[in-house]
């Protein structure tokens, strides 16, 4: 029996810093870009929700070092509930991003069912903490320290949540796909972008599904920051580079790791429409998203 | 000022006004600062908590000397006194808290039950700053103020509170 998607807007873009003193980044308009590039149309969703866009606040919030940290709980919260809903469902929640901060409500969402693994497409490890030097004394931008937040390390603001209390996901349950820092020593199991090169992304596939195999990681929720496609063939994204995979890539990529049947749902973040100002990249997304979820018309998710 | 305080919490949240609505009453303290290249320094005070605001608030009074111990001449200038207030934030989940001194220092910090503590935190640049209630009984808890500077790896113990109910 096919798995029916619940499209997730979260136009939020809370985690990033400005691009230039007053201007705030334009990740927010995402949801909106896709959706006008057929998104909707060609995933032909059970429901689509489109959750407020956040205020952003250019200058540092109460007693947090992170920017717009209070304002990324509440969001937060409010986006686990509402992936909490598409999973009680018996849909497959496919979030819109947004910077790479709405993983932690998509986390937090998908906990709720008990525990739940991640793996973490990206360009970049996300694993910015105060513990590892982190942002000194500027404000740290939660879309860089995605994974350190959502598996425990930071403010408590950002990492205690109820019911699930600390971390949002355990070290050995996270695999981390796509990152360029090959000299990063990560808690996780990961394939960089030169490893991924090296073996290939059917080899690479094979790998993740032996890992959740032998951990026994039955849900997944699958994080896709869409800079980790090589710069040359998006650059509308906050922080690009090289190297990284080309579209084709990515969906055969994603497509596997859908077609195990484990993974719950996705997030896709962080693709900048004012980067983009033709819009000439929306359409290969699209394309890339639909051909990843093909394989949810035979394949039931382990909701 | 008969409106600020409440006999009791709201019916709103009563799990968690119950956390810090527990200590409702009266704290006798003993309080020791631990400062860095000094020798430790022990104090006595007062502790006071009340539910405020129909019951949605819970207020505290932080101070040392206690009143039956201020100088006919009142409080020096390194004494303290403090009002704590603290409103469960149901958008966050997660209580929020400002400390107003009577020096006009203002701290601002969340909290959060963890386990058997209340942990109550705030970021300052370059710093994680924790006060935990700890070891909660009927009669007596333990108040800790702890510094991080590496992210919460190790924490540095700044002053605590040995707290003993009059009321």
């Amino acid at each position: 029996m096919a798995t029916a998607v619940e499209l997730i807007a979260a136009p939020w873009n809370l985690g990033l810093r400005p691009p230039e003193p007053g201007h705030e980044p334009g990740a927010w308009r995402a949801p909106e870009a896709l959706l006008a590039a057929g998104l909707e149309d060609r995933l032909r969703p059970a429901r689509l929700v489109e959750l407020d866009r956040p205020p952003y606040d250019f200058d540092a919030q109460p007693a947090t070092r992170v920017r717009n940290g209070v304002t990324l709980r509440e969001h937060t919260l409010r986006l686990a509930g509402t992936v909490r809903e598409a999973l009680a469902a018996s849909r497959f929640p496919v979030v819109l991003g947004g910077d790479c901060s709405v993983l932690l409500g998509c986390l937090l969402g998908a906990r709720h069912d008990g525990r739940c693994g991640l793996v973490h497409v990206d360009g970049h490890n996300d694993f910015r903490h105060p513990g590892d030097g982190g942002s000194g004394p500027a404000l740290g931008n939660a879309a860089g320290m995605d994974l350190a937040l959502a598996t425990g390390r930071g403010e408590l603001l950002l990492t205690h949540w109820p019911r699930v209390g600390r971390p949002l996901v355990a070290d050995e349950d996270v695999v981390q796909i796509g990152d360029r820092d090959e000299d990063a020593d990560l808690p996780f199991t990961r394939f960089t972008a030169r490893q991924i090169e090296r073996v290939g992304i059917a080899d690479l596939g094979e790998q993740v599904r032996a890992h959740l195999d032998r951990h026994g990681l039955d849900r997944v929720w699958l994080h896709v920051d869409l800079d980790v496609l090589d710069e040359r063939v998006l650059p509308a994204v906050d922080t690009p580079g090289r190297p990284g995979m080309d579209f084709a890539q990515l969906a055969e990529l994603l497509s596997s790791l859908v077609g195990t049947g484990r993974v719950i749902g996705l997030d896709i973040t962080v693709y900048d429409p004012e980067r983009d100002p033709d819009g000439a990249h929306a359409a290969p997304i699209v394309d890339c998203l639909t051909s990843a979820l093909t394989p949810l018309a035979t394949v039931e998710a382990h909701a | 000022m008969k409106t600020l305080l409440a006999d009791g919490p709201t019916g709103l949240y009563a799990t968690e006004m119950r956390q810090f609505g527990r200590l409702a009453g009266h704290w006798r303290t003993e309080i020791t600062y631990y400062p860095a290249g000094s020798p430790p320094r022990r104090v006595d005070g007062e502790w006071e908590f009340g539910y405020a605001l129909e019951g949605r608030a819970v207020l505290d009074v932080w101070q040392w000397p206690g009143r039956a111990d201020l100088p006919p001449e009142g409080r020096a200038p390194d004494q303290e006194c403090g009002l704590c207030v603290r409103i469960w934030d149901q958008r966050l989940r997660l209580w929020r808290f400002t400390f107003h001194g009577t020096r006009g220092d203002i701290l601002h910090m969340y909290a959060r039950e963890i386990g058997d503590e209340i942990v109550m935190e705030r970021a300052a640049p370059g710093a994680l700053v924790r006060w935990t209630f700890a070891d909660i009984a009927a009669d007596t808890f333990h108040w800790r103020n702890e510094r991080s500077t590496d992210g919460g790896r190790t924490w540095r113990l700044d002053q605590e509170v040995h707290a003993h109910r009059l009321t």
